[in-house]
């Protein structure tokens, strides 16, 4: 039986296609990497999955359960981190974890097992007692993972899960996800971090303007990238000024810098090795560094989205 | 297989139903001391019932029925929109509607903290009546089942108003006031409905207050304009229709 099968959803809001007839299958166990810009769909298809928001038409079922019609049995096995930290700030943790539980139908006994050994499993257990509205941004994100643990869930959604969170909380949280996709849970994935849903994912489904317009392995889409080979090159001074030269090298179809090191892109990476290797020594230059790379799951997300990248992260472009 | 069937059924009962108790002992926990719910369930039907019986040459005593009418009215419908919205805010409403329970479950958790809490706050002017104005109660019973069933007629209210998608307090405030005042004038709270001229008893009759303020003259007077039994028939009434539009509402908002 597969995690989620979703078959030819279509979700509209008036006259505005949000989710545009997209079918796709999670299977059991599986990370699936769900990616696309701001506003492409990915929210609204989560709010159908997690039975939130009806279709238009369509159908998705979690664990065999459809999610328009047998929505509590589907609910029952996931386990809902959206990107916003959703505890109660006047509550304690300890009495935010027996809320969850409660509304899970997690019994007495079992909740107060497992609200101990998660507690202290993402470090939170001595502070259990304190109101959330003294913790810190990773802090509550901490809790709020826990308390969609507490039901043991067999199915997680995860929504930008370490976005802007502090390097201990970012550390322990990816910690427990891949400690949970070991242990078998089917995890959904939604990040802005395409590197993140790199390395975590099995598969990764990209969506734009509502539509999936590339499903499949990390590795086999990065494949069909082939143009978005590039190198990366570091010399003792890279001073901005260089950038107009070596645009014009040969085999050279777009050069960025991007702090210390020039990124060429290119078809041919050894024939730039060559031409950057006579570029430095004409201007004196010492390379520091040079190394080729394949194309990344961004270069390929870039690519079919239709964004570019600019310096401090990826744009539409108008 | 019947059995089974049965024993499911019963084992999802008793699962909304302490879904719909978590959810009101957190109402309980975050919101019952807030100062805008303590100042509006308390304050405000205390002087705006001053503010009417000043003048009136009727011993303060005979004025406490009326009082534990508008204070259940307020009281109870006070909590939802302060709640509801403030969740909507923080996201943690998203929360509740991911839920494994029923809308049913989540509208009637939410009502039930209101329901306690006015019950609780309706308990003042009581007390107020007995020791202070030694007011009699003909019919106790009576008198503790008007107020059961006006509280959650009127948490119910609250809840149904709660269910507009805004994150404003005061958008779901101001919009409750319209309803909320205009039935203290046309359901006998301050003029007996009997005075009123004909058009304002036939609309007296839409009014739910109408039905509570009448069980609970029944109870502290021996008279009343309708039978106890209709009052609570009627009440009953208005609750499910509340719960249902309340129910429906929140699904289509959610949209």
């Amino acid at each position: 039986m597969q995690a989620i099968e979703v078959s030819h959803l279509i979700k509209k809001f008036g006259s505005l296609t949000a989710v545009n007839d997209i079918s796709f299958s999670v299977g059991e166990g599986e990370t699936f990497g769900f990616l696309g810009p701001n506003g492409a769909g990915k929210t609204t298809t989560i709010r159908i999955l997690t039975g939130v928001s009806r279709p238009t038409s369509g159908t998705a079922t979690i664990f065999g359960h459809d999610i328009e019609h047998d929505t509590i049995n589907a609910r029952q096995s996931m386990g809902i981190v959206s990107e916003n930290s959703n505890v109660y700030d006047d509550l304690t943790a300890w009495q935010n974890m027996v809320f969850s539980a409660e509304l899970y139908h997690v019994g007495r006994n079992e909740r107060e097992k497992k609200s101990t050994e998660l507690l202290k499993k993402f470090e939170l257990y001595e502070r259990r007692n304190d109101k959330a509205h003294g913790f810190s941004k990773g802090m509550k994100r901490r809790l709020t993972l826990v308390m969609r643990l507490v039901n043991s869930p067999s199915l997680l959604f995860l929504d930008e899960p370490t976005s802007g969170l502090d390097v201990q909380s970012n550390l322990i949280i990816r910690e427990v996800i891949s400690d949970l996709i070991l242990d078998g849970v089917t995890v959904f994935l939604t990040t802005h971090n395409i590197e993140e849903a790199n390395v975590m994912c099995d598969r990764v489904a990209i969506i734009n303007k509502g539509n999936i317009i590339a499903i499949d392995a990390p590795e086999s889409l990065k494949k069909t990238s082939k143009g978005s080979q590039s190198i990366e090159v570091s010399f003792d001074r890279n001073s901005a000024d260089h950038l107009d030269e070596l645009s014009r090298l040969s085999m050279v179809n777009e050069v960025q810098k991007a702090g210390d090191k020039f990124k060429f892109y290119t078809e041919d990476p050894a024939e730039i090795i060559d031409a950057v290797a006579v570029y430095a020594r004409t201007h004196n230059l010492k390379i520091i560094s040079i190394t080729t790379l394949g194309p990344s799951l961004e270069d390929v997300f870039v690519k079919l989205t239709g964004l570019q990248l600019a310096g401090d992260g990826i744009h539409a472009i108008d | 297989m019947q059995s089974i069937n049965q024993e499911g059924g019963v084992k999802r009962l008793s699962c909304e139903i302490s879904a719909a108790w978590a959810i009101a002992k957190k109402d309980m926990r975050i919101y019952y001391l807030k100062s805008n719910i303590i100042v509006a369930g308390i304050l405000f039907p205390f002087f705006m019932f001053l503010a009417f019986a000043i003048g009136k040459n009727a011993s303060p005593g005979t004025l406490i029925p009326g009082l534990i009418s508008i204070t259940l009215l307020f009281s109870s419908s006070q909590i939802e929109p302060v709640s509801i919205a403030m969740e909507r805010r923080v996201k943690t409403f998203e929360r509740l509607l991911s839920a494994p329970i029923s809308l049913y479950s989540l509208v009637l958790g939410e009502s039930l903290s209101g329901f306690f809490y006015s019950l609780g706050i309706a308990c003042l002017p009581l007390i107020a009546g007995v020791i202070i104005f030694s007011t009699p109660i003909v019919h106790a019973a009576i008198l503790v089942i008007s107020m059961i069933f006006t509280a959650f007629c009127f948490a119910t209210l609250g809840t149904l108003f709660a269910a507009y998608p805004t994150e404003n307090v005061g958008e779901i405030m101001s919009m409750l006031n319209t309803v909320r005042l205009p039935l203290i004038f046309i359901s006998g709270v301050f003029v007996p409905i009997s005075s009123m001229p004909h058009i304002g008893q036939e609309i007296a009759l839409i009014s739910p207050l109408t039905y509570g303020n009448d069980m609970i003259e029944y109870a502290y007077t021996g008279k009343s304009l309708f039978s106890p039994l209709l009052d609570v028939v009627m009440l009953m009434t208005f609750i499910l229709i509340f719960q249902i539009t309340a129910n429906y509402l929140y699904k289509t908002f959610n949209e």
